[in-house]
């Protein structure tokens, strides 16, 4: 039997499969669109993974440093440390820095930690080159994406910092490199004031501003085998009067709460890239028929029946719909890295398009179908 | 009963209805044998057309009676839902210009009909190549249509309507384009055609130069169809 649908695309087949690329492109996009919310997903997760701790103590009804400012002493690492089931704590601070390049000023996220604590923020899978701190100050290690080498010298606060590690894929949960510095040099640029600031504090009668106990925004910790993380939650939270979270509350914070928003904007994006692709198949499958409304009407005239006519249509509509995501899926692999923030392209999120795809087509034949079930065979010899 | 390949009995046409009623065909009568090649003439916006497409199924009339071999097909009503099967099984149609499905080559265009009703592949292909060498093109069996002349593709639309075996050939003025040499060419083509496959064709032309080929002329006269001898030279339109 011959197959209408192939013949009429082996006679166009160049426009056929420059449409299908430019359909694709637009699928493309939508996935590219996927992936950067899965992006987003994959980013906020990496401080919390890397640092692979049970417990976030933080000030108290506050939701932890991600969401909310959170000051709290750094000697409560001591006092989470002998509550019943902890295994080990440490304090960690989070703040914002922009660094300069030779090129552009980067903004980064810059974690503290003591590098002679139990606890290490830095994934030793993630370092690509040089090693984790080994002093109490004035050493750095950098993600590879912010354009420092290995060795040079950064101009921080009133000092300079050396850059012994350099990582890949670290990154905050807003998507920013994560640097790390010592604890106590985290300390000092986010809490200690400069001189001016200390005589203008004290001529105001304020006494001794520069001199509070050292303060960390985070004291993170382990749980001891054989307790549950929600039992020491519950044991922190009913001694300290602190604000505690557990991992899988930290995660929920970061990607429900922070990123909630944006991934209902990408999801409304990617909702009205669909439908724009719907529209444009369905516009250019009806076009494509349109272009043969004369052969269609030869076709009912000499007795083809409408079946087998728009049996073409729906093979054309669904090859088409086919190809585009064959080329929306090459086109989301060639562009993805050259994205600024992360894209994670994932194959569960292809297949689903997939689906969108081919339902979306038969869709978009439907129009074109209803032009043939309506086309006049007479009209095949003007009336 | 046996020769009888079209009758048509009272049939009426008409178009709109109250002030806007306009009317076609009042009362047409004919009777058209098998292996006669019949002239359908009336000049331009008298019905040909319409009554070609009421006897092959494509138009519904009015009113009146439309037989096709010994099937009545149409008693004031269609009496089977599937015109269509009608037109592919029974109906070869020939067009002004040729028709061909430009997506198809030759033997595609012709064995089209003949798959959809079920033959093989490969019977409809030999027919088919029967068809093209009688028409002396099976040399262009598996050339696109646009690169066919325009006589070769018109050969190519006759073998078209003749690959269903049909028992009625509607040819709407199948010579309009083409030269008075081609023409006769053509219609000497359909006279054979109806003698040697038993068909009955109904020719719409316009072409006096055509007649004296045709068994019989049916002409449009007052709204009526009139059915003339052949005339030897007297002007019929």
């Amino acid at each position: 039997m011959i197959n209408l649908a192939q013949k009429d695309i082996k006679h166009t087949l160049g426009k056929f499969i420059i449409t299908a690329m430019g359909v694709g492109m637009l699928l493309g996009i939508v996935l590219i669109m996927i992936g950067v919310y899965r992006g987003m997903i994959v980013d906020a997760k990496v401080l919390l993974d890397d640092l692979n701790v049970d417990l976030w103590v933080v000030q108290e009804d506050t939701l932890g440093p991600f969401a909310e400012a959170s000051r709290i002493h750094e000697d409560l690492k001591n006092s989470v440390r002998v509550i019943d089931g902890v295994e080990k704590s440490v304090g960690l601070t989070f703040q914002n820095l922009q660094l300069q390049t030779s090129v552009k000023p980067v903004r980064v996220v810059a974690v503290g930690f003591n590098p002679f604590d139990k606890v290490n923020p830095i994934n030793p899978k993630r370092l690509v080159e040089g090693n984790i701190l080994t002093h109490d100050h004035y050493e750095i290690v950098i993600s590879d994406n912010i354009g420092f080498k290995l060795g040079e010298e950064i101009p921080i606060g009133r000092n300079l910092y050396r850059v012994v590690g350099i990582t890949h894929g670290t990154v905050s949960s807003g998507g920013e490199p994560l640097v790390y510095i010592s604890l106590k040099d985290a300390q000092e640029l986010q809490f200690s004031y400069s001189n001016n600031r200390i005589r203008s504090d004290r001529a105001r009668g304020i006494k001794d501003s520069s001199s509070n106990m050292p303060m960390v925004n985070a004291v993170v910790a382990t749980v001891r085998l054989g307790y549950t993380t929600d039992e020491v939650a519950h044991n922190i939270r009913s001694t300290l009067h602190k604000s505690v979270y557990t991992r899988a509350e930290q995660r929920d914070i970061l990607t429900k709460n922070l990123i909630e928003r944006a991934s209902k904007q990408i999801g409304l994006f990617t909702a009205i890239l669909v439908v724009v692709s719907t529209i444009i198949i369905a516009l250019i499958i009806y076009t494509m028929t349109l272009e043969k409304m004369k052969e269609i009407s030869i076709m009912k005239l000499i007795g083809i029946p409408n079946s087998m006519i728009m049996k073409m249509i729906v093979q054309e509509t669904l090859l088409l719909g086919f190809l585009a995501f064959i080329f929306g899926n090459l086109f989301s692999h060639l562009i993805y890295s050259h994205f600024p923030k992360r894209v994670v392209l994932e194959i569960p999120d292809a297949w689903m398009l997939f689906l969108v795809i081919m339902i979306a087509s038969i869709l978009a034949s439907l129009i074109a179908i209803k032009k043939v079930i309506n086309a006049d065979p007479a009209a095949a010899i003007g009336g | 009963m046996a020769k009888q390949a079209i009758r048509v009995e009272n049939l009426i046409k008409r178009f709109g209805e109250g002030d806007s009623l306009v009317s076609v065909i009042e009362g047409a009568d004919f009777l058209v044998n098998k292996g006669e090649l019949v002239a359908l003439i009336a000049p331009s916006g008298a019905g040909k057309t319409t009554l070609l497409m009421m006897i092959g199924c494509v138009a519904e009339p009015t009113s009146g009676k439309i037989w096709l071999g010994d099937e009545l097909v149409y008693d004031n009503e269609w009496l089977t839902k599937e015109q269509r099967k009608i037109r592919r099984e029974k109906i070869g149609f020939i067009f002004q210009a040729h028709y061909l499905i430009p997506f198809l080559n030759v033997i595609e265009n012709v064995t089209l009909v003949s798959q959809t009703n079920g033959v093989s592949e490969k019977e409809s292909n030999a027919f088919a190549m029967e068809l093209l060498e009688y028409f002396d093109i099976a040399d262009k069996a598996h050339n696109l249509s646009s690169e066919l002349s325009g006589g070769q593709n018109q050969r190519v639309a006759i073998a078209r309507a003749l690959a269903n075996k049909p028992q009625i050939i509607l040819a709407d003025e199948p010579t309009a384009a083409l030269d008075t040499e081609r023409s006769v060419s053509v219609v000497q083509m359909l006279k054979k055609i109806a003698l040697d496959q038993d068909v009955a064709i109904i020719m719409v032309t316009h072409d006096e130069a055509m007649l004296p080929f045709c068994d019989h002329i049916l002409k449009i006269e007052n709204k009526k169809v009139v059915s003339h001898d052949v005339p030897k030279s007297s002007k019929l339109i």
